[in-house]
């Protein structure tokens, strides 16, 4: 058999071999069996050297083609073996994507009535409102006398206050923070003032002693009664969305005049009428008005060169509307199971 | 405030439907409560005729009867034993309700009955709805009603009864009169006011009786009129009806027609049996101290001197606006009768009424306040109804001790001022008559408004509120849904949340983020949470504010800690398995400091409860907040609390070492017990403004090293109470040219190999210099400062 059929025969049984291949190891085997330091491939080239010039230009050429296509097959196969380990280990590590996922450190939660608080005013906000503050507990006569809630006025039965002293008590409204505002900041401006407050009513499904409100507060030149309905509506929207109506309706509030009532279509019936509007189809969602005259005197601002707006949003109500809360118990109970729907 | 349909129409044409009339009502300022028929609790009995009656087999006392309804015969039973053939009955037929029962199909004694035959009780009627109810079985009804018609229609009670919520500054509307005025202004139509006829008495009244008011501030106007020759007997069946349909009870002529008068015009009046008041003479004072005073409803009541009376010149015969005395009462034996109708002032009522805890409609009447003119119209009335209703002789002519001012009070309006509030343009005759449509007389003059105010609309102010108050009535009669929605023009205003707020966000993020859920507690809690957190008596957060009228001893003090709250919180979802154990609130405590309010701190509170937490995790996460809050360099100081578990607390402060920021530690355990925590609790308390003023706020850049770190452990064998904080310091403070940054405790071991009482802290901390890269010797030269450093303290190397 002459050196090149020798070749040729390497080639052939190398190639056959190599199709057979089943794993890495035995590719490895084949590739050490041809170009090893034994291998069939190797011990032909080592006799080259004592080849004639002319034999040896041949067999060199032959032996470098037979050498390529070897090696140039020896990778497609590992390639393809590679590939089918690889698939055969993805198998072994399929998942089933469906269980559950693996919480290290699962996320808190911001309570509802955070959450809410914030709604609100970022909407106020980006209508050109600031925060201000106030305390929980209160002057009298900043919680109702400067309001124009003197003492004997009948209006302060329309909230059952806790006292401290006779002159001290919980705050019954974020409107005290008017009062202090007007003593404190130089109008133009506009407020919102949000935070705890406090009356004796017993807890039941819609009455909690502990409540959070946030009240508005405009003080400028030249503003209407259609500012404030403009104004709330905007805000309102802002909060429930714009396919929300709304309309003003007259109240009653010793500290504004006039005084107005907002309601907001149902946003669970949308206005068709159902069990939470009591088939009126409308949400009161705030009270606000035109700030009295006798407030603004009270505070050594002209009532006839400074009008003020204000209007006051119970957050807790807002929350349970806005996710269907029915019970405003589970606001300050903190169940978890409650807090996590949030 | 109920309003009876039957009755608003006397007075007004009401040409809309309900709904309609809810609505108008409620553009003008009325919420409508509820919309109640006048025969409530009853639908669907129908008239029938009973067209057989025979016994029934297995019963003594059973009929049986036939009845027709019109479109049906039904079978049905009864045990009544006065009702005979071809007589008109009430039916309740299978399906109708009568006080909330549905009626079904029963059968009685192997009899079915498809329905009952009702009684005047069973509907709700006494005699003055309909003759006979009150008999003793069937109503039997006048034969002329068609078989079928409702009940409600057969006895008159068809109609429907509004029941109107008033705001507290409309008292006037708290009649009759008043709300229906204000009706007819909703409806557009006119206002037919009743006219009081005048009653010429006969004799002289003085010869009867006179009054002396002694608190003419407390009491400006006192009118009473005598009647004699009185009749005591039941008052007319309409007069019955209209009582009844406002909820009230007739009792008797002279008793109804005060209620009656109160009713329709708003105005309380009380009737004194003359024959009681000794000399006639009624005497308006303050009662005595120690006074005792036995009410109509047979109650000793004790009043006090603030109180007011009205007496006769040896004892009190009633508390003024509150309730009569017994010793006065109307009796059947009652022959002369002194009508009162006075003006008391609303605080001063208010004060007995809530002193005596007792209230009634007159004191509910008073306090929310009543008027002198009113005062005088009601006393006529009542005395007309007398007249009408042939009660008694009306003697003289009306005693009248008034110091209050009767005169309508005029005021000036600017109407360019009204239109500005409104965003309106009505001319001042517009507005002139949008007001008369609310009985608001006005007119128009020298670029205003001149109007007269009427005694009725106490709310409306003469002084410098009058702008606004009339411009809330043109709003009301216009109707504030024809007001155009605006927003506001002028300057812009920057707005912003603000630092302090924003700071509050970062808080609840951060510790979000941390996995806490966020509380919110009531600020109430007692003396015995702070017993059970053994708060010592002289510990500051013993100062807390005291509620004057809390709801309970629990709920006496507003909260000087976030804990107990957080602590009821945290049981409750201990107990319920809620799987969640990292909670966190913030919110307001308060300190009573002697001043005039008390000092009020915000405070953040963590708790963390299970098996799975330990100090580190609830110190990592203040850590973390540190971090996120921009404060660096706090020390946690090893404290005492007595709610902590000793060896577990720390005092945090900031890195001043000064300003304290909070306390950290593990509940101690006999204290979580008491909650019914049995894992072990983490808590954490913190100052948000001192948090706020430890934040460096801005955050500046510092240059990244550009030379490399290298990087050294070693372990040192210490004391057993050797602290982190005092080794790391003894690194850090070791003098060597290159900069030791990053020393972290990564191990702590006692055990074998090390001295008993001692144990071995390992450290890890990075080496490097600003301007060049270490040297090996450099690098050992540091080495040797830092052991021979700590060696100095009594640190030595664990080889």
């Amino acid at each position: 058999m002459s050196v090149l059929d020798s070749l040729e025969e390497i080639r052939e049984q190398a190639l056959a071999e190599l199709k057979s291949s089943k794993s890495l190891e035995e590719l490895d085997q084949l590739r050490v069996s041809v170009f090893g330091k034994n291998g069939n491939l190797t011990s032909i080239l080592r006799t080259m050297g004592k080849m004639d010039p002319q034999e040896r230009a041949a067999v060199g050429k032959e032996a470098n083609r037979v050498k390529q296509a070897l090696e140039s097959a020896l990778n497609e196969r590992k390639e393809i073996l590679l590939r089918a380990a690889q698939q055969a280990k993805f198998e072994l590590e399929r998942v089933d994507v469906t269980a559950p996922g693996r919480h290290t450190l699962p996320t808190g939660r911001i309570h509802p009535m955070t959450q809410t608080y914030r709604e609100i005013r970022d909407a106020l906000v980006g209508m050109g409102f600031s925060l201000f503050g106030g305390p929980e507990i209160e002057l009298d006569e900043n919680n109702f006398t400067l309001l124009n809630l003197p003492p004997d006025h009948p209006a302060r039965d329309m909230q059952d206050t806790f006292y401290i002293n006779e002159n001290v008590v919980l705050r019954t409204h974020t409107s005290p923070c008017e009062i202090r505002a007007l003593k404190s900041v130089k109008p133009p401006f506009r407020l919102i003032m949000p935070g705890r407050v406090f009356r004796v009513d017993e807890v039941d499904a819609s009455h909690s002693p502990v409540f959070m409100q946030i009240e508005g507060f405009i003080v400028d030149k030249g503003l209407t009664l259609g500012d404030l309905k403009g104004t709330l509506d905007t805000f309102v929207r802002a909060v429930f969305g714009d396919e929300v109506r709304t309309r003003l309706r007259p109240s009653y509030f010793p500290f504004t005049e006039p005084s107005a009532e907002m309601d907001m279509s149902c946003t669970i019936c949308g206005g068709k009428g159902c069990r939470v509007c009591k088939g009126t189809g409308w949400i009161e969602i705030l009270g606000c008005g035109i700030t009295n005259p006798h407030e603004l005197e009270n505070c050594g601002l002209d009532p006839k060169e400074w009008t003020a707006l204000a209007f006051g949003v119970g957050v807790d109500r807002v929350a349970s509307l806005k996710y269907g809360i029915s019970d405003i118990r589970l606001e300050y109970e903190n169940d978890a199971r409650f807090l996590r729907q949030f | 405030m109920k309003l009876p349909l039957r009755w608003l129409k006397e007075y007004v044409d009401f040409n809309v439907t309900v709904d309609e009339f809810v609505e108008k009502l409620m553009w003008r300022g009325f919420e409508m409560a509820s919309v109640d028929p006048e025969m409530p609790g009853v639908s669907g009995v129908v008239v029938g005729k009973v067209l057989d009656i025979r016994r029934h087999e297995n019963s003594d006392h059973l009929h049986i009867c036939s009845i027709d309804i019109g479109n049906e015969i039904l079978q049905i039973v009864t045990g009544a034993q006065n009702v005979s053939k071809g007589d008109l009955v009430p039916v309740a037929v299978v399906g109708s309700v009568l006080s909330g029962h549905e009626m079904t199909k029963v059968n009685m004694r192997g009899v079915d009955s498809y329905g009952m035959l009702c009684s005047g009780g069973e509907l709700g009627l006494t005699d003055a709805d309909y003759p006979g109810s009150e008999v003793n079985g069937i109503l039997i009804l006048r034969e002329d009603h068609p078989l079928g018609q409702t009940i409600q229609e057969a006895v008159g009670l068809d109609s429907i009864v509004f029941d109107i919520e008033l705001t507290p500054n409309r008292p006037d509307c708290a009649s009759i009169i008043g709300i229906c005025r204000e009706a007819a202004a909703a409806l557009g139509q006119p206002f037919r006011e009743p006219v009081i006829p005048p009653v010429e008495g006969t004799g002289n009244e003085s010869d009867y009786a006179s009054v002396t008011v002694k608190n003419a501030e407390l009491c400006p106007r006192y009118t009473a009129r005598v009647v004699t020759d009185i009749r005591i007997e039941p008052s007319p069946v309409w007069m019955q009806k209209k009582l009844r349909s406002v909820g009230l009870r007739p009792i008797n002529n002279i008793v109804d027609i005060t209620n009656y008068v109160m009713v329709e015009y708003g105005h309380p009046m009380h009737a004194f049996d003359l024959a009681c008041v000794k000399d006639g003479h009624i005497i308006v004072r303050n009662a005595y101290e120690n006074e005792i005073v036995t009410t109509l409803d047979e109650k000793q009541r004790a009043v006090d001197p603030e109180m007011l009376l009205i007496a006769d010149p040896e004892k009190g015969v009633g508390i003024a606006g509150v309730m009569g005395g017994l010793n006065s009462e109307i009796t059947e034996n009652t022959k002369a009768v002194l009508f009162e109708s006075a003006v008391f002032k609303s605080s001063n009522i208010r004060r007995t009424s809530r002193v005596l805890r007792h209230t009634t409609d007159a004191a509910a009447h008073f306090i929310k306040g009543v008027e002198p003119v009113n005062a005088g119209l009601a006393l006529d009335r009542a005395i007309a109804l007398v007249s009408e209703l042939h009660a008694g002789t009306v003697i003289g002519k009306t005693i009248d001790v008034c110091a209050a001012p009767l005169e309508d009070r005029t005021v000036e309006i600017d109407t360019d001022h009204v239109n500005r509030i409104l965003a309106t343009d009505f001319t001042p005759q517009e507005m002139a008559d949008m007001l008369k449509t609310i009985c608001i007389s006005s007119r128009p003059g020298n670029g205003g408004l001149t109007v007269t105010i009427p005694h009725f609309r106490t709310d409306i102010e003469s002084g410098i509120e009058a702008d606004w108050d009339i411009a809330e009535e043109i709003a009301r009669i216009y109707g504030y849904y024809k007001i155009e929605p605006t927003l506001m023009r002028g300057d812009t205003f920057r707005g912003g949340i603000g630092p302090e707020f924003a700071f509050e966000d970062l808080i609840k993020d951060t510790m979000a983020a941390q996995g806490a859920f966020e509380m919110y507690n009531y600020n109430f809690t007692g003396p015995a949470a702070l017993d059970a957190l053994r708060i010592g008596t002289d510990d500051p957060m013993r100062e807390a504010v005291k509620i004057l009228n809390p709801f309970g001893e629990d709920q006496s003090l507003m909260r000087t800690t976030l804990y107990m709250g957080m602590l009821d919180s945290a049981a409750r979802n201990w107990n319920r398995h809620t799987g969640q154990t990292r909670f966190f609130e913030v919110g307001n405590v308060h300190f009573d400091n002697n001043d005039v309010l008390p000092e009020e701190q915000k405070k953040l509170g963590i708790v963390y409860f299970s098996e799975s937490e330990d100090f580190f995790s609830v110190k990592g996460t203040v850590e973390t907040l540190f971090d996120a809050c921009s404060i660096p360099g706090a020390v946690f100081r090893a404290a005492d609390r007595p709610y902590f578990q000793p060896g577990q607390a720390a005092q945090i402060l900031a890195s001043d070492g000064i300003s304290v920021l909070g306390e950290i530690g593990r509940l101690h355990p006999d204290i979580a017990e008491k909650w019914d925590l049995d894992c072990p609790v983490y808590m954490a308390e913190l100052s948000v403004s001192a948090l706020m003023a430890a934040s460096t706020g801005v955050k500046k850049f510092t240059p990244l090293p550009r030379f490399p770190v290298v990087q050294r452990d070693l372990a040192v064998v210490v004391d057993d109470r050797t602290e982190n904080a005092a080794v790391s310091k003894i690194i850090l403070d070791t003098e060597t040219d290159c900069t030791i940054s990053d020393v972290e405790l990564f191990d702590v071991y006692a055990g074998i190999g090390i001295p008993a009482g001692m144990k071995s802290m390992a450290y890890t901390f990075t080496l490097r210099s600003d301007d060049h890269t270490l040297t090996d010797e450099e690098i050992h030269a540091a080495m040797d400062a830092i052991i021979a450093n700590l060696a100095s303290h009594g640190a030595m190397l664990r080889r």
